[in-house]
């Protein structure tokens, strides 16, 4: 009898159930779905095209509104807090009024104790970024003659775009692997400083000091300059050569005005490359101030040196600096570069 | 004479031999110095402890020897380390392929109100400095909740693999362009007689546009790789102890390492035999060599990645 009244039971819920998808299906089928369909049937085509153009950059909509913009705000609000750290439970603790600019003024009047790191980074950007965009260029007129084996070279040229990487750097660095011993203090300093002026010196032989870095931040900024070299009209050389121009005034009259575009290009992608890297004094001090346990536990004991927010307020500085060697060199390039239009 | 000149100097469209003699000289002068810190490193990894400690010693060993590579192999559990390595860039690797793909469609090949405003966002947002990000981005990882629904993303995979699938891999604007470029330029012809076939939007993006852009899925599965390759300082944030990659293992030894001779001299003891330079350097290579060998077969799109992506101007 028991067994009986389980059994019915069992069929009884498996009765509703069935019901239940049966008009739940009824329900999508003929209220929710077709119609939508049919709807969707008798939008105009431009308008449809507009759906879908919007489905499928829905993921990154979905990023965007979940990870990247929430990431930019708690970048400025952490710079401009006083204190930025996690209780259990409670959740995230943000003291000091934005206004106030705590960290701000931490750094440049109240704890002046990092700004020689600061313009160390920034001078080390400001002198690296022309360096590598010259030696760039160069070396893409360089590969893109038509000689014997230009592949084994090309090869050679960008194995930097694959290897490298802040630490790559880094153990260079340590190991004094950045120059080649020959160049660094060999016959050309002495040479230079008899018959150069200091400045015009001091940043070449800065440039020798370090030309493996160089070499290896310019892989990607030589593709660049090649890929736009190869796209250049043949005839118009052809056509100046016939007028007699030299291979001197080809360069300047005809290459480097077509090149104006991908040297801003490269300005900007070389400035925002090297100063990430994290080889520069600045970059150090923002990760090893973030999070001293290196945990993300976020906890106040995080906080006691310098903390979330006053690393935050440096990766700002960054930024203004990368942002101004940006402006300065755009603008040298536009200056100097007037004459074309 | 006449003729030696012409051998010498070239005429119009044919360069001169001094000219080409200069031109080796340079790219081979060039190539070295690229080469320089991966010369000496090798080198240095071939030498044993004597040579090198002994400062007279500076290219070439005197007896070369592989054990400083057998230390490294054992030191940072190589088989461990390469699985774990793998592991970490190829699972982030496809979900950002995947979604750059689905992304640089929507972009490509549909006109909608704000599209501009949007790619200008998407361009914006990537020119922020990773550093910028960096500690906000730990911060909102931590508790981190999509659609409402809360996703663990610390100590696991998934801190690399979702935020790609969502748009937000390691420079992933970058392939997101290079989608969008090369779904532009495939004629539209193409499309109109799929529709007028009858296919739907997926079933065209699927058997139609997916098939042409077979150089964009390897420029950006390449480029993605290896830069999740080399990515240490956001796995050891984010994984913790979970996953130790070749690089991560060589960060530590290096740690180590500095920490033990803060100046770099060695010593004849024990613990020189694995804490020295050469282990380090053979480390370095050891770490290096699985890019090494994918850029030597794929240097090719690699090259094609930048030339097509419009980046130069097109």
């Amino acid at each position: 009898m028991r067994k009986f009244a389980w059994l019915s039971l069992v069929k009884r819920v498996k009765n509703i159930l069935k019901a239940i998808k049966k008009y739940f299906g009824l329900f999508l089928k003929y209220i929710g779905f077709i119609w939508l369909k049919q709807r969707f049937q008798r939008i105009p085509n431009r308008y449809k095209k507009m759906i879908y153009g919007l489905l499928f950059i829905a993921p990154w909509l979905i990023g965007l509104v979940y990870i990247s913009i929430p990431i930019f705000l708690k970048s400025i609000r952490m710079a401009l807090s006083d204190k930025y750290y996690f209780i259990t439970g409670v959740g995230w603790q943000i003291t000091g009024k934005w206004y106030e600019f705590t960290q701000f003024e931490r750094i440049f009047t109240e704890e002046p104790y990092h700004l020689s790191q600061i313009s160390a980074t920034f001078e080390d950007v400001l002198l690296v970024v022309p360096l590598v965009v010259i030696f760039a260029l160069i070396l893409a007129l360089m590969l893109n003659q038509k000689i014997k084996g230009i592949g084994i070279f090309r090869t050679i040229f960008f194995i930097p775009v694959i290897l490298l990487s802040g630490n790559m750097l880094m153990n260079f660095e340590r190991n004094s692997l950045l120059t080649v011993p020959a160049i660094a203090n060999g016959t050309i300093s002495s040479f230079m400083t008899d018959y150069f002026p200091d400045l015009f010196n001091e940043v070449l032989l800065n440039a020798f000091g370090q030309i493996v870095l160089i070499l290896w931040l310019s892989g990607v900024q030589i593709l660049i300059f090649l890929a736009g070299l190869q796209k250049m009209d043949k005839s118009i050389y052809e056509a100046a050569r016939i007028d007699g121009a030299s291979i001197w005034e080809l360069f300047w009259k005809i290459t480097l005005p077509a090149m104006i575009p991908l040297i801003y290009i490269n300005i900007i992608y070389t400035t925002i490359i090297y100063a990430n890297l994290s080889n520069n004094a600045l970059i150090q001090l923002i990760t090893s101030s973030s999070d001293e346990s290196r945990s993300l536990a976020g906890t106040l004991t995080d906080e006691i040196n310098y903390g979330r927010a006053y690393s935050a307020a440096l990766s700002w500085i960054l930024f203004g600096i990368e942002l101004t060697v940006i402006g300065f060199y755009s603008l040298v390039v536009r200056l100097s570069s007037k004459k074309y239009d | 004479m006449e003729k030696i000149k012409k051998i010498l100097f070239g005429r119009n469209e044919q360069s001169g031999l001094i000219f080409k003699i200069v031109i080796y000289l340079l790219l081979i002068g060039v190539s070295f110095i690229f080469l320089y810190p991966l010369l000496a490193m090798f080198a240095r990894s071939l030498m044993t402890l004597e040579d090198l400690i002994n400062s007279t010693v500076s290219w070439i060993p005197r007896n070369p020897t592989l054990k400083n590579y057998q230390t490294a192999f054992i030191w940072m559990q190589f088989i461990k380390a390469l699985t774990d390595s793998l592991q970490v860039s190829i699972m982030p690797t496809l979900a950002t392929v995947i979604s750059s793909a689905l992304i640089g469609y929507g972009f490509g090949r549909f006109d909608f109100y704000g599209k501009k405003i949007l790619m200008f966002l998407m361009i914006a947002l990537f020119l922020i400095p990773s550093v910028l990000t960096y500690i906000p981005t730990t911060v909102l990882y931590r508790d981190f909740k999509i659609l409402g629904i809360e996703v663990k993303l610390m100590d696991s995979l998934k801190a690399f693999w979702v935020p790609a699938l969502f748009g937000n891999g390691i420079r992933q604007t970058i392939f997101i362009l290079i989608f969008y470029q090369f779904f532009r330029i495939i004629p539209d012809e193409l499309f109109e007689a799929a529709e007028v076939d009858g296919s739907s939007t997926l079933r065209t993006f699927i058997t139609i546009a997916i098939p042409l852009v077979g150089p964009a899925f390897l420029i950006c599965g390449l480029y993605s790789f290896v830069w999740y390759w080399n990515e240490t300082a956001l796995a050891r944030l984010y994984f913790g102890s979970e996953y130790t990659t070749l690089p991560m293992s060589l960060d530590s030894f290096i740690a180590t390492y500095s920490s033990m001779y803060s100046q770099g001299q060695l010593s004849m003891d024990a613990a020189s035999q694995t804490y020295n330079i050469g282990v380090q350097y053979a480390m370095t290579l050891i770490s290096i060599l699985p890019l090494l060998i994918v850029y030597l077969f794929a240097q090719k799109w690699f090259i094609e990645g930048v030339d097509r992506s419009g980046i130069a101007g097109n």
